[in-house]
């Protein structure tokens, strides 16, 4: 840890001001959430955020910085889970992105507007359905309550 | 960008004095309202000068227990501040890889002002 | 109308995971022929200690909805948690291998057939019941069968011991044949054992699958407040069995087959028929808990769909990940390595999963945002920390107990 003899500087903080809409720390609120689709089916867990400029600038083009207004575009899940935890960086193309627009709630987690069966995200929830679970006799069924 | 391009990175003043890590991004959600909820501007900067790792959140919160766990994790985040994005000159390029020490930081302007991080 | 004894069926199957499971039940055997009732306190601990945890990990299943690993991978982030969840697997699965080879050697002792033919038929019926059987059957069937296990605590009456020569013996002292390092171990092994992590992602998992909502808490609390305690009487019953028939006669215990003897010469045949029928349940059900463990944590830390209520085709992962565990489990025994010996390593995963899963769970049964006005109060807050503490320490301890004392050899 980098660190000065004297520890680190405080430096003088003044009081926020009160902010006009919901306030959520991406840590604290957002990332690591379970996301939920519309009928309450888990989907995925958030793993990242993609942030881009509010005139549309992406951050492959251009450097993005405080002079730009910057939103969350979408939320992302599948190979970036890796990023966080090895470092690195997947190329953008392997990105699952759940968009921004289709969030209905945020609490203890995070609420879609949309089916799971019809995201990107969960392609390999329904290959494994498809080609493996779904193969095996009774995997269409519900579990039995006598027998 | 993704907010694994802003967690976790050092901040330098314009000077290049270490001010801390970027321990988490503080969101607004007053941007044009989007089909269910606003849009969510990225706000501020939650910066802590001692420790990169962010855990629980407890100097932001007004969570008091479970004692001693929630005052320790307090401690330790001392001095916790917030920076507002447009306080923020510049961003390390995040295709650039692990560069210098100085170009690897986020850099605040001259005039920046550091806020109370409490929730 | 649901019978008040169906629904304890989860805190009584979740704490026959814990105490009796295969390996459990050998080590309540050995420490009662080597140490008499000289470690019951620690079972004592161990009971209270999971009870303040799954009272808390049941409670905030109930309230947010939220099982514990969706909450360990939330508060601790994914480098953290994906710590414990490697650390809590190699937990689970270890223990998944010894059920398994649990059930195939009861059917050898039933059919004189080897258990190596019997693993993957064990495995199979295993998998059946995941496949096929509803979450509350399973629990009710399961529990109640397990319950017959009451037959040791029967056996200790029957046998007509000494009683005040057993009182005696549960002032917690080192015996003179053992070493305080042997000592030390066997107590770190049974404390482990109650609190080991599996047990509250079952639990909190298993509130999910019963449908528990703020309503439930009442019925949450009266699972952990009948479950565990029971879990730990009989594992002190089968201590105590031991402690009356074997440490007298010198036989020290290396098999599930030695069980038996205490309950043969107190009961006959019924007795030892009723006790086995409650050690294969328990097997099984132990088996059931850890293979449900390990698609619950797994599929919790990726978001992935899950759950027994839902057919398999809703949660196909989950399910995969269970046959994937279960294939690992009869590979493992399929090289002939001793299942229950297998079990004694799980000590050193034990001591990084059960600190991190103890510590988010403390701290979310605290957070207003996930609890609201169900917070914990002060006493469970007094408890949970003073446990955790105690956690530390044994996970601190266990390791270099285990290499001084060649696994209490």
């Amino acid at each position: 840890m980098r660190r000065t003899r004297t520890g680190p500087r405080d430096v003088s903080r003044e009081p926020e001001p009160r902010q006009p809409g919901r306030v959520l720390d991406a840590r604290l609120h957002l990332l690591d959430r379970q996301v939920l689709d519309v009928d309450g089916m888990p989907v995925c867990t958030l793993d990242d955020l993609e942030l881009e400029a509010v005139d549309g600038r992406s951050a492959v083009d251009e450097r993005i910085d405080g002079s730009v207004p910057v939103v969350i575009t979408d939320l992302l899940t599948g190979p970036v889970l890796g990023t966080r935890v090895f470092g690195g960086r997947p190329p953008a193309s392997r990105w699952h992105r759940l968009p921004w627009a289709h969030v209905v709630d945020i609490g203890t987690a995070v609420r879609l507007s949309v089916r799971s069966g019809d995201l990107d995200a969960t392609w390999l929830e329904r290959w494994t359905r498809d080609h493996i679970i779904g193969r095996i006799p009774g995997g269409n069924h519900d579990p039995e309550s006598s027998g | 960008m993704i907010a694994s391009d802003l967690l976790d990175v050092p901040v330098h003043d314009e000077a290049g004095a270490h001010l801390g890590w970027v321990v988490d991004l503080r969101f607004v959600l007053d941007g044009a309202p989007d089909t269910f909820l606003a849009r969510a501007r990225l706000h501020a900067l939650v910066v802590s000068p001692r420790t990169r790792t962010s855990f629980m959140g407890f100097e932001r919160s007004s969570v008091r227990h479970p004692w001693p766990v929630a005052p320790i994790l307090r401690w330790w985040h001392r001095g916790t501040f917030l920076v507002h994005w447009p306080d923020v000159a510049r961003v390390p390029d995040p295709d650039a890889g692990a560069g210098p020490e100085d170009t690897a930081a986020i850099v605040l302007r001259a005039e920046f002002t550091a806020y109370e991080p409490g929730l | 109308m649901k019978s008040r004894l169906l629904t304890v069926a989860l805190g009584i199957l979740t704490a026959i995971g814990g105490f009796l499971d295969a390996g459990d039940l050998v080590t309540n055997a050995v420490v009662g022929s080597r140490f008499g009732l000289s470690l019951a306190w620690v079972v004592l601990v161990g009971v209270v200690g999971i009870c303040v945890f799954a009272h808390m990990s049941g409670k905030v299943a109930a309230v947010s909805g939220r099982a514990t690993f969706e909450v360990i991978r939330e508060r601790l982030g994914p480098t953290t948690a994906g710590l414990n969840l490697a650390a809590s697997l190699a937990v689970t699965v270890l223990t998944l291998v010894a059920e398994v080879g649990g059930i195939a050697l009861a059917l050898q002792l039933a059919s004189s057939v080897d258990h190596r033919l019997w693993v993957p038929v064990a495995a199979l019926a295993v998998w059946l019941v995941l496949w096929r059987v509803k979450f509350n059957l399973m629990e009710n069937v399961t529990g109640l069968l397990g319950l017959t296990l009451v037959g040791f605590a029967v056996a200790v009456f029957l046998l007509g011991p000494d009683w005040g020569d057993l009182a005696a013996q549960l002032v917690p002292q080192v015996p003179v044949q053992e070493s305080a390092a042997v000592y030390w171990y066997f107590a770190v092994a049974l404390f482990g054992a109650a609190m080991t992590p599996y047990e509250v992602f079952f639990f909190s998992s298993g509130g999910v699958e019963d449908g528990w909502t703020v309503k439930d808490l009442a019925s949450s609390r009266l699972n952990v407040m009948v479950g565990f305690p029971l879990g730990g009487l009989l594992s002190v019953s089968i201590a105590a069995c031991a402690a009356i028939v074997l440490l007298p006669a010198g036989i020290q215990v290396d098999s599930m087959s030695q069980l038996t003897l205490p309950i043969a010469e107190a009961g006959g045949t019924l007795l030892v028929a009723v006790v086995i029928v409650g050690l294969v349940a328990a097997t099984f059900g132990a088996a059931l808990e850890t293979a449900l463990s390990t698609g619950y944590t797994l599929s919790q830390y990726l978001g992935w769909s899950w759950g027994k209520f839902r057919r398999p085709a809703r949660a196909p992962r989950f399910h995969l990940a269970m046959i994937l565990a279960l294939v690992v489990a009869v590979g493992v025994l399929m090289t002939n390595v001793d299942p229950i010996a297998v079990t004694e390593y799980s000590v050193v995963f034990s001591a990084v999963a059960l600190p991190l899963t103890y510590l988010p769970i403390l701290v979310v049964a605290n957070d207003p945002e996930y609890m609201g006005e169900h917070v914990n109060g002060r006493f469970m807050n007094v408890l949970g920390t003073v446990y955790l503490f105690i956690l530390v320490v044994a996970a601190l301890a266990a390791i270099p107990l285990m290499i001084v004392t060649e696994a209490g050899g």
